[in-house]
């Protein structure tokens, strides 16, 4: 009977190289991103750019793929859970990747503007930080680690810490007069993508952990929803909780 | 370099031959057309055995596919280094990229990969089409070597321009003052001039230093006092940094420690560490100096709280005129040799220098050097 599916597996196997190539060029750009910002390197801007379209073509081939997989090969329990995470793995890849050229974007708009030591060591450190839970999340998916997973989340909290810092760093920069409100926001913007490229990684290792487990982590808004509809059915939309375990 | 590549090369590319051939021989246990080796099959397995941990212990990456594009040898080494994982990730997906394009083309294909890190990677990936529609690739890391080319551009680049720019100045200023008759203005531009000259001279003393501690290798070392090493350089230091309205604290253990070594060097180092650290620093600041005896080292560090060091110039704040901030250091009256100073007595005595920051944090400068008592047995050698 294995020998039946061997061409599947082989295929899925590759499905899954190609999304941890994927991710590993995202590790790569997070770096690049944050030098081009704190160095002013508009060149380097434009190679991320460039770079991203690659990404997204990557990106629609993958899911094309996927497709296929699905149409072809009817998988069933963890290889179609496998199969469905992928999917919703590449929108995160690739959104990640749009991310470090909307960094890239935005040192283009600040391009000339001295920035405190303070607000680039925070970047610096946003920027170790994001590729830091990116390559967690590599790891995660490329090893099937539900620990490593589980961890991703609890990593994160330090990177919005440090998203807050910034944005009150920014404030004070500001008030010295040594940035003007223009570059103030920028930045602003720059350290919510970073903080996004952290949330990215947070919704891999929930993949992963759901790849391996069949199960979700807890979404406390969809939880209340469900509550309050169980007490009062007229609230709301009617959503009809489901079961995770059936998949 | 480029004999010695041939060389690898042949070594390799005979190894690997011979591989294949015992492989097929061995997988196979057929008679091979020319006979080079007549080994049953478990002899031709442990050959193979034997020439995988040969491959292992070649400082390059070496990759072997079958006709289908599937790895059949290769080793783990790319340069002796432990790379990261998503660098092995993308490694691995040019490796697989360029081997196919050299089958396709049937001719050896080489590019260049260059992997931001951190730390910043080049490695050169080269693969060619070996008999029986197998490939070869060879993956060499040119890391050092790119980073001491640039090492070395930058030198130049940075000695003509410390060294030029005092002397350019000089003479424009010499031409202005010739065709001068008013005495304010001779005044203002021929202060200007003595400001140059400064410089300059403090540049070539710098540079004789230098160039002293380097040749000084073989200078007499004596036992010296580590606290009075500290205390004489704050004190060479605080009226400067008094001046500049920062603070130098000094945190010392009970005991005193002494090292071999000669006084006037580890002077001049942990004295470069405290004027970098005023200048850098805001006003209002701390710099502190701290002495922490280990087991067998000891360790003084100079810490700031100033403006920090930027991750991608951390590694070569050593090097000779290297300059984070170009437009910053005339400013700051530094001529660029400071550190390379510091880092050559370290060298002269046995010792390291190591630099930790943070932009807009500050950094610490850690100098270790050996105990006496730790230092008796290279004396004895």
């Amino acid at each position: 009977m294995e020998e039946l599916r061997k061409g599947f597996h082989h295929e899925l196997d590759e499905v899954r190289l190609s999304l941890a190539r994927l991710a590993a060029s995202v590790i790569e750009a997070i770096p690049r991103a944050t030098n081009v910002l704190l160095s002013g390197d508009l060149e380097g801007a434009e190679y991320l750019i460039l770079a991203d379209d690659e990404i997204d073509a990557r990106s629609i081939a993958l899911e094309d793929r996927c497709y296929q997989l699905l149409a072809l090969q009817a998988p069933v329990a963890g290889e179609l859970r496998q199969l469905i995470s992928i999917l919703k793995l590449v929108g995160e890849i690739e959104r990640s990747a749009d991310l470090t050229v909307n960094i890239a974007k935005a040192a283009r708009r600040i391009y000339g503007h001295a920035l405190d030591p303070k607000l680039r060591g925070i970047i610096t450190k946003m920027g170790e930080q994001a590729q830091q839970l990116f390559t967690s999340a590599l790891q995660s998916f490329e090893e099937n680690d539900v620990a490593i997973a589980g961890a991703i989340d609890d990593m994160d909290s330090y990177l919005d810490s440090l998203q807050r810092q910034f944005v009150q760093a920014i404030f004070e920069s500001h008030a010295a007069g040594n940035i003007d409100l223009q570059v103030a926001i920028q930045l602003a913007v720059v350290a919510r993508f970073y903080e996004r490229i952290g949330d990215h990684a947070v919704n891999i290792g929930e993949r992963v952990l759901f790849i391996v487990s069949g199960w979700r982590p807890h979404n406390k808004g969809a939880a209340r929803h469900v509550s309050k509809l169980a007490e009062d059915d007229t609230y709301g939309i009617r959503i009809v909780p489901t079961n995770n375990s059936d998949v | 370099m480029l004999l010695r590549g041939i060389v690898v090369g042949l070594v390799v590319g005979f190894l690997v031959s011979r591989i294949i051939f015992l492989r097929r021989s061995a997988a196979a246990n057929t008679q091979p057309i020319v006979s080079v080796l007549e080994t049953s099959p478990s002899e031709a397995e442990a050959h193979v055995a034997g020439l995988d941990s040969v491959l292992n212990a070649i400082p390059l990456g070496v990759v072997v596919t079958d006709e289908q594009g599937n790895i059949i040898l290769g080793n783990h080494v790319v340069a002796g280094v432990e790379i990261l994982r998503h660098i092995d990730v993308l490694v691995n997906e040019a490796v697989e990229r360029i081997i196919k394009k050299s089958r396709e083309t049937g001719s050896s294909v080489r590019e260049t990969l260059e992997l931001f890190g951190p730390p910043p990677r080049t490695l050169v990936i080269e693969a060619r089409p070996l008999e029986g529609s197998k490939s070869i690739a060879i993956i060499e890391d040119i890391s050092e070597r790119t980073r001491i080319d640039a090492v070395r551009t930058d030198f130049v680049a940075n000695i003509s321009h410390e060294l030029k720019t005092p002397v350019g100045a000089l003479s424009i200023l010499a031409d202005t003052i010739r065709d001068e008759d008013d005495l304010k203005v001779i005044h203002r531009l021929s202060s200007k001039m003595v400001k140059e000259a400064n410089r300059m001279a403090k540049t070539i003393d710098d540079l004789l230093e230098l160039s002293r501690i380097e040749l000084d290798v073989s200078a007499v070392l004596e036992p010296v006092s580590i606290f009075s090493v500290v205390a004489e350089s704050i004190d060479r230091m605080a009226y400067f940094a008094a001046q500049a309205g920062i603070g130098i604290v000094s945190q010392l253990p009970e005991a005193d420690c002494v090292v071999k070594g000669d006084r006037l060097q580890l002077v001049s180092a942990v004295s470069n560490l405290i004027d970098n650290a005023v200048k850098y620093s805001e006003k209002g600041d701390e710099v502190t100096v701290r002495v922490s005896p280990q087991d067998e080292t000891v360790d003084i560090s100079v810490n700031d709280e100033g403006i920090g060091i930027p991750p991608s110039d951390i590694d070569r704040v050593f090097e000779r005129f290297y300059r984070v901030d170009r437009a910053r250091s005339r400013g700051t009256g530094g001529t660029g040799l400071g550190l390379s100073i510091v880092r050559h007595v370290m060298n002269n005595h046995g010792g390291s220098v190591n630099v930790t920051s943070q932009e807009g944090e500050g950094s610490t400068f850690v100098l270790t050097l050996l105990h006496q008592s730790g230092n008796t047995s290279v004396n004895n050698i």
